[in-house]
Protein backbone atom coordinates (compact mmCIF):
# COMPACT_ATOMS: atom_id res chain seq x y z
CA UNK A 1 0.00 0.00 0.00
CA UNK A 2 1.68 2.91 -1.17
CA UNK A 3 1.60 6.66 0.32
CA UNK A 4 -0.42 9.99 -0.97
CA UNK A 5 1.74 12.87 -0.31
CA UNK A 6 0.01 16.33 -1.64
CA UNK A 7 2.69 18.76 -2.86
CA UNK A 8 1.24 22.02 -1.46
CA UNK A 9 2.52 25.72 -0.50
CA UNK A 10 -0.45 28.61 -0.73
CA UNK A 11 1.41 30.88 -2.43
CA UNK A 12 2.17 30.39 -6.29
CA UNK A 13 5.30 30.14 -7.92
CA UNK A 14 7.54 29.11 -5.45
CA UNK A 15 7.73 25.61 -7.14
CA UNK A 16 5.06 23.25 -6.58
CA UNK A 17 5.34 21.42 -9.77
CA UNK A 18 8.58 21.59 -10.31
CA UNK A 19 9.25 19.94 -6.64
CA UNK A 20 6.02 17.26 -7.28
CA UNK A 21 8.13 16.31 -11.11
CA UNK A 22 11.51 16.15 -9.41
CA UNK A 23 10.68 14.26 -6.44
CA UNK A 24 8.58 11.77 -8.22
CA UNK A 25 11.46 11.37 -10.54
CA UNK A 26 14.21 10.92 -8.20
CA UNK A 27 11.78 8.30 -6.52
CA UNK A 28 11.43 6.24 -9.26
CA UNK A 29 15.12 6.60 -9.92
CA UNK A 30 15.88 4.73 -6.54
CA UNK A 31 13.55 2.23 -7.46
CA UNK A 32 10.21 3.26 -5.94
CA UNK A 33 6.91 3.38 -7.74
CA UNK A 34 5.22 6.76 -8.37
CA UNK A 35 2.33 8.35 -9.80
CA UNK A 36 2.01 11.92 -10.17
CA UNK A 37 -1.40 13.64 -10.11
CA UNK A 38 -1.64 16.76 -11.41
CA UNK A 39 -4.55 18.56 -9.81
CA UNK A 40 -4.13 22.09 -11.33
CA UNK A 41 -6.90 21.25 -13.51
CA UNK A 42 -7.22 24.43 -15.87
CA UNK A 43 -3.36 25.51 -15.55
CA UNK A 44 -1.75 21.84 -15.80
CA UNK A 45 1.87 22.05 -15.96
CA UNK A 46 2.99 18.50 -14.45
CA UNK A 47 3.20 16.99 -17.98
CA UNK A 48 4.91 19.75 -19.68
CA UNK A 49 7.98 19.66 -17.04
CA UNK A 50 8.50 15.79 -17.54
CA UNK A 51 7.76 16.30 -21.45
CA UNK A 52 4.36 13.96 -21.78
CA UNK A 53 2.04 17.00 -22.59
CA UNK A 54 1.73 15.53 -25.97
CA UNK A 55 0.83 12.17 -25.12
CA UNK A 56 -2.59 13.31 -23.48
CA UNK A 57 -5.88 11.28 -24.56
CA UNK A 58 -7.74 11.12 -20.82
CA UNK A 59 -7.19 12.94 -18.00
CA UNK A 60 -8.01 13.16 -14.15
CA UNK A 61 -11.66 14.98 -14.93
CA UNK A 62 -12.20 12.01 -17.70
CA UNK A 63 -11.39 9.60 -14.97
CA UNK A 64 -13.54 11.35 -12.06
CA UNK A 65 -16.97 11.32 -14.49
CA UNK A 66 -16.49 8.15 -15.72
CA UNK A 67 -15.61 8.95 -19.30
CA UNK A 68 -11.81 6.69 -19.11
CA UNK A 69 -11.22 4.21 -16.62
CA UNK A 70 -7.99 5.00 -14.79
CA UNK A 71 -5.88 2.72 -16.53
CA UNK A 72 -6.42 3.91 -19.35
CA UNK A 73 -5.75 7.84 -18.45
CA UNK A 74 -2.45 6.69 -16.82
CA UNK A 75 0.94 7.90 -18.92
CA UNK A 76 3.91 5.87 -18.40
CA UNK A 77 6.80 8.08 -18.91
CA UNK A 78 8.57 5.66 -20.65
CA UNK A 79 12.60 7.02 -18.96
CA UNK A 80 11.90 4.95 -16.31
CA UNK A 81 10.68 1.76 -17.36
CA UNK A 82 7.72 0.68 -15.17
CA UNK A 83 8.63 3.13 -12.48
CA UNK A 84 6.52 6.67 -13.01
CA UNK A 85 2.99 7.56 -13.97
CA UNK A 86 0.91 10.87 -14.71
CA UNK A 87 -2.54 11.04 -14.43
CA UNK A 88 -2.82 14.88 -15.82
CA UNK A 89 -5.28 17.38 -15.23
CA UNK A 90 -7.74 18.60 -17.71
CA UNK A 91 -7.47 21.78 -19.62
CA UNK A 92 -10.69 22.67 -20.73
CA UNK A 93 -12.38 22.91 -17.24
CA UNK A 94 -11.70 24.69 -14.00
CA UNK A 95 -11.13 23.38 -10.35
CA UNK A 96 -15.01 23.31 -9.09
CA UNK A 97 -15.26 20.30 -11.71
CA UNK A 98 -13.92 18.07 -9.08
CA UNK A 99 -15.14 17.25 -5.61
CA UNK A 100 -13.14 15.88 -2.65
CA UNK A 101 -14.59 12.84 -2.45
CA UNK A 102 -14.04 11.74 -6.72
CA UNK A 103 -10.31 12.81 -5.73
CA UNK A 104 -10.40 10.75 -2.55
CA UNK A 105 -11.51 7.44 -4.67
CA UNK A 106 -8.95 7.78 -7.48
CA UNK A 107 -6.68 8.39 -4.91
CA UNK A 108 -7.35 4.88 -3.02
CA UNK A 109 -7.50 3.37 -6.40
CA UNK A 110 -4.13 3.80 -6.89
CA UNK A 111 -2.44 3.67 -3.75
CA UNK A 112 -2.23 -0.30 -3.68
CA UNK A 113 -0.15 -0.22 -7.16
CA UNK A 114 2.20 2.16 -6.45
CA UNK A 115 4.65 3.10 -3.14
CA UNK A 116 4.16 6.99 -3.78
CA UNK A 117 1.20 9.05 -5.01
CA UNK A 118 2.19 12.75 -5.20
CA UNK A 119 -0.46 15.06 -5.71
CA UNK A 120 0.59 18.26 -7.03
CA UNK A 121 -1.99 20.89 -5.37
CA UNK A 122 -2.87 24.33 -7.41
CA UNK A 123 -2.12 27.69 -6.03
CA UNK A 124 -4.45 29.26 -2.97
CA UNK A 125 -6.70 27.54 -0.48
CA UNK A 126 -10.01 27.30 -2.37
CA UNK A 127 -11.52 24.62 -4.17
CA UNK A 128 -8.73 23.06 -5.78
CA UNK A 129 -6.17 22.98 -2.33
CA UNK A 130 -9.36 21.11 -0.65
CA UNK A 131 -9.66 18.34 -3.42
CA UNK A 132 -5.47 18.05 -3.19
CA UNK A 133 -5.58 17.59 0.25
CA UNK A 134 -8.75 14.98 0.62
CA UNK A 135 -6.89 12.11 -0.54
CA UNK A 136 -3.94 12.40 1.03
CA UNK A 137 -2.04 11.08 3.76
CA UNK A 138 1.11 13.73 4.25
CA UNK A 139 1.57 16.62 3.15
CA UNK A 140 4.44 18.79 1.80
CA UNK A 141 4.32 22.29 2.17
CA UNK A 142 6.86 24.28 -0.29
CA UNK A 143 8.41 27.54 0.67
CA UNK A 144 11.12 30.02 -0.71
CA UNK A 145 12.89 31.92 1.34
CA UNK A 146 10.68 34.95 1.05
CA UNK A 147 8.11 36.61 3.80
CA UNK A 148 5.14 36.60 1.28
CA UNK A 149 5.88 32.39 0.66
CA UNK A 150 6.34 32.10 4.48
CA UNK A 151 3.62 33.84 5.38
CA UNK A 152 1.44 32.08 2.66
CA UNK A 153 3.20 28.04 4.16
CA UNK A 154 2.20 29.32 7.62
CA UNK A 155 -1.67 29.66 6.66
CA UNK A 156 -1.82 26.53 4.86
CA UNK A 157 -0.01 24.91 7.54
CA UNK A 158 -2.97 26.03 9.24
CA UNK A 159 -5.32 24.51 7.00
CA UNK A 160 -3.36 21.13 6.87
CA UNK A 161 -3.39 20.87 10.78
CA UNK A 162 -7.31 20.67 10.64
CA UNK A 163 -7.53 17.94 8.04
CA UNK A 164 -7.12 14.66 9.10
CA UNK A 165 -3.96 13.94 7.86
CA UNK A 166 -2.27 11.00 9.39
CA UNK A 167 1.57 12.32 9.71
CA UNK A 168 1.94 16.07 10.18
CA UNK A 169 2.83 18.46 7.10
CA UNK A 170 7.07 18.62 6.28
CA UNK A 171 8.46 21.40 4.53
CA UNK A 172 11.18 21.94 1.50
CA UNK A 173 12.71 25.37 1.55
CA UNK A 174 13.24 25.96 -2.16
CA UNK A 175 15.21 28.38 -4.32
CA UNK A 176 17.38 29.34 -2.31
CA UNK A 177 19.76 31.73 -3.24
CA UNK A 178 23.37 30.97 -1.30
CA UNK A 179 25.01 34.43 -2.14
CA UNK A 180 21.72 36.15 -0.73
CA UNK A 181 21.56 34.50 2.24
CA UNK A 182 25.20 34.61 3.01
CA UNK A 183 25.16 38.50 2.32
CA UNK A 184 22.17 38.40 5.22
CA UNK A 185 19.80 39.25 2.56
CA UNK A 186 17.29 36.51 2.59
CA UNK A 187 16.04 34.56 4.92
CA UNK A 188 17.50 32.64 7.19
CA UNK A 189 16.63 28.36 6.73
CA UNK A 190 16.77 27.67 10.52
CA UNK A 191 14.64 31.10 11.21
CA UNK A 192 11.68 29.84 8.60
CA UNK A 193 12.02 26.46 10.28
CA UNK A 194 11.77 27.44 13.17
CA UNK A 195 8.87 29.96 12.54
CA UNK A 196 6.99 27.73 10.54
CA UNK A 197 7.56 24.62 13.58
CA UNK A 198 7.31 21.92 11.18
CA UNK A 199 9.93 19.41 10.03
CA UNK A 200 12.34 20.35 7.74
CA UNK A 201 12.13 17.75 5.26
CA UNK A 202 15.21 19.32 2.98
CA UNK A 203 16.50 22.43 1.02
CA UNK A 204 16.91 22.79 -2.79
CA UNK A 205 19.53 25.68 -3.84
CA UNK A 206 18.29 27.64 -7.01
CA UNK A 207 19.65 27.06 -9.95
CA UNK A 208 19.37 28.22 -13.93
CA UNK A 209 19.42 24.91 -15.26
CA UNK A 210 16.49 24.03 -13.29
CA UNK A 211 14.51 26.31 -15.77
CA UNK A 212 16.61 25.46 -18.63
CA UNK A 213 15.51 21.34 -18.16
CA UNK A 214 12.59 22.21 -17.63
CA UNK A 215 11.97 23.97 -21.07
CA UNK A 216 13.19 20.95 -22.59
CA UNK A 217 11.40 18.65 -20.39
CA UNK A 218 13.59 16.68 -18.44
CA UNK A 219 13.17 17.17 -14.73
CA UNK A 220 16.59 18.57 -13.43
CA UNK A 221 16.69 15.60 -11.17
CA UNK A 222 18.89 13.48 -14.19
CA UNK A 223 21.47 15.76 -14.05
CA UNK A 224 23.28 13.99 -11.05
CA UNK A 225 26.43 17.14 -10.69
CA UNK A 226 23.59 19.52 -10.16
CA UNK A 227 23.33 21.23 -6.97
CA UNK A 228 18.98 21.63 -6.99
CA UNK A 229 19.11 18.09 -7.88
CA UNK A 230 21.39 16.74 -5.55
CA UNK A 231 18.72 18.72 -2.91
CA UNK A 232 15.64 16.90 -4.46
CA UNK A 233 17.40 13.57 -4.27
CA UNK A 234 18.30 13.88 -0.72
CA UNK A 235 15.15 14.72 -0.21
CA UNK A 236 13.66 11.42 -1.39
CA UNK A 237 16.49 9.46 -0.30
CA UNK A 238 14.92 10.82 3.07
CA UNK A 239 11.26 10.10 2.05
CA UNK A 240 12.33 6.56 1.37
CA UNK A 241 13.42 6.31 5.00
CA UNK A 242 17.46 6.92 4.87
CA UNK A 243 19.15 9.60 7.04
CA UNK A 244 20.89 11.92 4.68
CA UNK A 245 22.77 15.00 6.15
CA UNK A 246 21.22 18.34 5.49
CA UNK A 247 23.03 19.90 2.09
CA UNK A 248 25.36 22.92 3.92
CA UNK A 249 25.36 26.52 2.02
CA UNK A 250 29.15 26.76 2.63
CA UNK A 251 29.59 23.60 0.23
CA UNK A 252 28.10 25.04 -2.23
CA UNK A 253 29.61 28.46 -1.87
CA UNK A 254 33.19 26.66 -1.69
CA UNK A 255 32.40 24.48 -4.78
CA UNK A 256 31.03 27.62 -6.92
CA UNK A 257 34.47 29.28 -5.75
CA UNK A 258 36.20 26.53 -7.11
CA UNK A 259 34.61 26.42 -10.47
CA UNK A 260 35.17 30.08 -10.53
CA UNK A 261 38.52 29.76 -10.29
CA UNK A 262 38.82 26.85 -12.42
CA UNK A 263 37.01 28.70 -15.16
CA UNK A 264 39.13 31.50 -14.69
CA UNK A 265 42.51 29.09 -14.97
CA UNK A 266 40.87 27.78 -18.27
CA UNK A 267 40.18 31.28 -19.62
CA UNK A 268 43.97 31.76 -19.06
CA UNK B 1 -47.30 21.33 56.62
CA UNK B 2 -46.34 24.77 56.05
CA UNK B 3 -44.39 25.47 52.48
CA UNK B 4 -44.15 29.30 52.89
CA UNK B 5 -42.49 30.54 55.73
CA UNK B 6 -41.67 34.09 56.38
CA UNK B 7 -38.57 35.43 58.58
CA UNK B 8 -37.44 38.59 59.85
CA UNK B 9 -33.29 39.03 59.26
CA UNK B 10 -30.91 41.76 60.27
CA UNK B 11 -31.30 43.20 56.71
CA UNK B 12 -34.68 42.82 56.02
CA UNK B 13 -37.43 40.08 55.50
CA UNK B 14 -36.94 36.71 53.97
CA UNK B 15 -39.88 34.44 52.83
CA UNK B 16 -38.16 30.92 52.09
CA UNK B 17 -40.62 28.51 49.73
CA UNK B 18 -40.30 25.09 50.92
CA UNK B 19 -38.85 23.62 47.71
CA UNK B 20 -40.10 19.93 48.34
CA UNK B 21 -43.66 21.60 48.70
CA UNK B 22 -46.35 21.77 45.81
CA UNK B 23 -45.69 24.81 43.59
CA UNK B 24 -49.19 25.46 43.54
CA UNK B 25 -49.64 25.14 47.66
CA UNK B 26 -46.86 27.79 47.41
CA UNK B 27 -48.90 30.42 45.49
CA UNK B 28 -51.80 29.48 47.45
CA UNK B 29 -49.74 30.42 50.79
CA UNK B 30 -48.03 33.29 49.76
CA UNK B 31 -51.04 35.16 48.72
CA UNK B 32 -52.41 33.91 52.15
CA UNK B 33 -49.59 35.13 53.94
CA UNK B 34 -49.54 38.72 52.17
CA UNK B 35 -53.67 39.05 52.52
CA UNK B 36 -52.45 38.54 56.21
CA UNK B 37 -49.70 41.44 56.36
CA UNK B 38 -52.23 43.73 55.07
CA UNK B 39 -54.57 43.34 57.27
CA UNK B 40 -51.28 43.98 59.80
CA UNK B 41 -51.95 47.26 60.86
CA UNK B 42 -48.31 48.10 61.84
CA UNK B 43 -47.38 46.50 58.40
CA UNK B 44 -49.38 48.52 56.71
CA UNK B 45 -47.87 51.76 57.35
CA UNK B 46 -45.15 51.66 54.88
CA UNK B 47 -43.12 50.11 51.47
CA UNK B 48 -41.66 46.81 52.55
CA UNK B 49 -39.17 44.70 49.81
CA UNK B 50 -38.77 40.47 50.47
CA UNK B 51 -36.27 38.25 49.59
CA UNK B 52 -37.38 35.18 48.44
CA UNK B 53 -35.21 32.26 48.53
CA UNK B 54 -35.91 29.18 47.10
CA UNK B 55 -33.61 26.25 48.55
CA UNK B 56 -32.86 23.45 46.14
CA UNK B 57 -36.06 24.01 43.88
CA UNK B 58 -35.11 26.28 40.47
CA UNK B 59 -38.01 28.56 39.73
CA UNK B 60 -38.40 29.05 35.99
CA UNK B 61 -39.44 32.32 34.13
CA UNK B 62 -43.20 31.24 34.03
CA UNK B 63 -43.49 30.58 37.89
CA UNK B 64 -41.39 33.76 38.96
CA UNK B 65 -43.68 35.64 36.38
CA UNK B 66 -46.41 33.90 38.27
CA UNK B 67 -45.31 35.15 42.21
CA UNK B 68 -44.57 38.58 40.79
CA UNK B 69 -47.87 39.02 39.53
CA UNK B 70 -49.42 37.75 43.20
CA UNK B 71 -47.07 40.40 44.60
CA UNK B 72 -48.37 43.01 42.17
CA UNK B 73 -51.72 42.99 43.90
CA UNK B 74 -50.06 44.56 47.22
CA UNK B 75 -49.33 47.77 46.22
CA UNK B 76 -47.34 48.02 49.66
CA UNK B 77 -45.14 44.85 48.81
CA UNK B 78 -42.27 44.26 46.53
CA UNK B 79 -39.71 41.51 45.82
CA UNK B 80 -36.36 42.61 46.12
CA UNK B 81 -34.54 39.23 44.41
CA UNK B 82 -35.36 35.74 44.35
CA UNK B 83 -32.82 33.12 44.92
CA UNK B 84 -31.65 29.67 45.08
CA UNK B 85 -29.15 27.15 46.35
CA UNK B 86 -29.07 25.63 43.15
CA UNK B 87 -28.33 26.19 39.49
CA UNK B 88 -28.66 24.66 36.52
CA UNK B 89 -25.56 22.55 35.85
CA UNK B 90 -24.98 24.88 31.77
CA UNK B 91 -25.14 28.00 34.01
CA UNK B 92 -22.54 26.42 36.19
CA UNK B 93 -20.27 25.04 33.32
CA UNK B 94 -20.00 28.74 31.96
CA UNK B 95 -19.40 30.25 35.05
CA UNK B 96 -16.46 28.27 35.16
CA UNK B 97 -15.49 28.75 31.81
CA UNK B 98 -15.43 32.29 32.10
CA UNK B 99 -13.96 32.77 35.45
CA UNK B 100 -10.99 30.37 35.22
CA UNK B 101 -7.94 30.65 33.54
CA UNK B 102 -7.67 28.58 30.53
CA UNK B 103 -3.67 27.00 29.86
CA UNK B 104 -3.56 27.22 25.97
CA UNK B 105 -0.31 25.97 23.85
CA UNK B 106 -1.46 26.02 20.40
CA UNK B 107 0.33 27.06 17.85
CA UNK B 108 -2.26 30.03 15.95
CA UNK B 109 -0.93 30.36 12.60
CA UNK B 110 -2.07 33.15 10.07
CA UNK B 111 -5.40 33.42 9.34
CA UNK B 112 -6.42 31.57 12.02
CA UNK B 113 -8.25 32.58 15.31
CA UNK B 114 -8.29 31.16 18.48
CA UNK B 115 -11.19 32.28 20.72
CA UNK B 116 -11.47 31.70 24.34
CA UNK B 117 -14.24 31.84 26.82
CA UNK B 118 -12.76 33.58 30.03
CA UNK B 119 -8.95 34.71 31.03
CA UNK B 120 -5.75 32.96 28.99
CA UNK B 121 -2.84 32.25 30.06
CA UNK B 122 -1.08 31.27 26.23
CA UNK B 123 2.19 29.34 26.26
CA UNK B 124 2.08 28.48 22.53
CA UNK B 125 3.06 30.39 19.49
CA UNK B 126 1.35 33.28 18.00
CA UNK B 127 1.96 33.68 14.37
CA UNK B 128 2.07 36.53 12.06
CA UNK B 129 -1.52 37.25 10.99
CA UNK B 130 -3.05 34.45 13.75
CA UNK B 131 -5.43 36.32 16.18
CA UNK B 132 -5.72 35.33 20.04
CA UNK B 133 -9.09 35.90 21.67
CA UNK B 134 -10.01 35.85 24.38
CA UNK B 135 -13.14 37.31 26.60
CA UNK B 136 -11.23 38.37 29.61
CA UNK B 137 -7.53 38.76 30.14
CA UNK B 138 -4.97 37.76 28.49
CA UNK B 139 -1.09 36.67 30.02
CA UNK B 140 1.16 35.71 27.42
CA UNK B 141 4.20 33.85 27.81
CA UNK B 142 4.55 32.25 23.99
CA UNK B 143 6.08 34.29 20.97
CA UNK B 144 3.82 36.86 20.18
CA UNK B 145 4.03 38.16 16.49
CA UNK B 146 -0.12 38.28 15.73
CA UNK B 147 -2.83 40.15 16.89
CA UNK B 148 -4.16 39.97 20.80
CA UNK B 149 -7.80 40.88 21.55
CA UNK B 150 -8.12 40.68 25.29
CA UNK B 151 -12.23 41.71 26.68
CA UNK B 152 -13.55 40.63 23.68
CA UNK B 153 -16.31 41.71 22.34
CA UNK B 154 -17.24 44.83 25.34
CA UNK B 155 -14.71 43.96 27.98
CA UNK B 156 -12.70 47.38 28.27
CA UNK B 157 -11.59 46.38 32.10
CA UNK B 158 -9.44 43.57 30.49
CA UNK B 159 -6.37 43.81 30.36
CA UNK B 160 -3.33 42.01 28.14
CA UNK B 161 0.03 40.87 30.19
CA UNK B 162 3.37 40.21 28.48
CA UNK B 163 5.38 40.40 25.54
CA UNK B 164 3.95 42.16 23.14
CA UNK B 165 5.91 44.35 21.52
CA UNK B 166 6.59 41.38 18.33
CA UNK B 167 2.64 42.03 17.80
CA UNK B 168 1.13 43.39 14.97
CA UNK B 169 -1.88 44.64 17.09
CA UNK B 170 -3.09 44.69 20.47
CA UNK B 171 -6.79 45.33 21.24
CA UNK B 172 -9.05 45.88 24.19
CA UNK B 173 -12.42 45.46 24.13
CA UNK B 174 -13.35 47.65 21.07
CA UNK B 175 -9.71 49.54 21.33
CA UNK B 176 -6.89 49.21 19.09
CA UNK B 177 -3.46 49.88 18.86
CA UNK B 178 -1.11 49.13 16.39
CA UNK B 179 2.07 48.12 18.15
CA UNK B 180 4.56 49.16 15.24
CA UNK B 181 3.59 52.60 15.84
CA UNK B 182 3.31 52.26 19.85
CA UNK B 183 7.43 52.16 20.32
CA UNK B 184 6.74 49.53 22.87
CA UNK B 185 9.79 48.01 24.96
CA UNK B 186 10.65 44.21 24.48
CA UNK B 187 9.22 43.21 28.40
CA UNK B 188 7.68 40.42 29.28
CA UNK B 189 6.15 42.52 32.22
CA UNK B 190 4.22 44.73 29.81
CA UNK B 191 0.78 45.45 30.89
CA UNK B 192 -1.75 46.34 28.33
CA UNK B 193 -4.72 48.66 29.74
CA UNK B 194 -7.91 50.94 28.88
CA UNK B 195 -7.67 54.14 31.17
CA UNK B 196 -9.50 56.23 32.28
CA UNK B 197 -9.95 58.08 28.78
CA UNK B 198 -10.97 54.97 27.09
CA UNK B 199 -7.64 54.58 25.38
CA UNK B 200 -5.38 52.05 25.63
CA UNK B 201 -1.99 52.24 27.92
CA UNK B 202 1.11 50.64 28.85
CA UNK B 203 2.24 50.30 31.98
CA UNK B 204 4.48 47.38 34.08
CA UNK B 205 3.06 44.51 35.85
CA UNK B 206 3.62 46.17 39.47
CA UNK B 207 1.04 48.55 38.67
CA UNK B 208 -1.51 45.95 38.10
CA UNK B 209 -2.81 46.07 41.47
CA UNK B 210 -3.65 49.84 41.14
CA UNK B 211 -5.39 49.43 38.00
CA UNK B 212 -7.25 46.68 38.46
CA UNK B 213 -7.64 45.65 41.92
CA UNK B 214 -11.18 43.96 41.23
CA UNK B 215 -8.50 41.11 39.64
CA UNK B 216 -7.30 39.96 42.37
CA UNK B 217 -10.58 39.52 44.41
CA UNK B 218 -11.55 37.77 41.92
CA UNK B 219 -8.67 35.17 41.05
CA UNK B 220 -8.82 33.26 44.67
CA UNK B 221 -12.12 31.87 43.63
CA UNK B 222 -15.81 32.53 43.87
Amino acid sequence: MGKAIVVTSGKGGVGKTTTTANLGTALALSGSKVCLLDLDIGLRNLDVILGLDNRIIYDIVDVAKGRAKLQQALIKDKRFEDKLFLLPAAQNADKSVLNPEEVKKIVTELKPDFDYVLIDCPAGIEQGFINAVAGADQAIVVSTPEISAVRDADRVIGLLEKESLSEPPQLIINRIRTHMINDGQAMDIDEITRHLSIKLLGIVFDDDQVITTSNKGEPIVLNERNPASQGYRNIARRMQGETVPLMSIASIEKKSIFSRLKSWFDKK
Amino acid sequence: MQSVILKGHKDGYVINLKSNARFIDILRELTELFEQLQQDEKMNSEPLSFNITTGSRLLNADEKKKIEKIVSRFPLFSIHKITSEVMLVQDALEMIESKSIHLDANTIRNGQVEYIQGDVLYVGDLHQGGMLRATGNVFLLGKCEGIVHAGYLSNSEAIIVGDVHAAQQVRIADAVAIVAQEKIAKSKETVVFVNDLHVLDYTKHTEIKTIRPKLFARMGGY
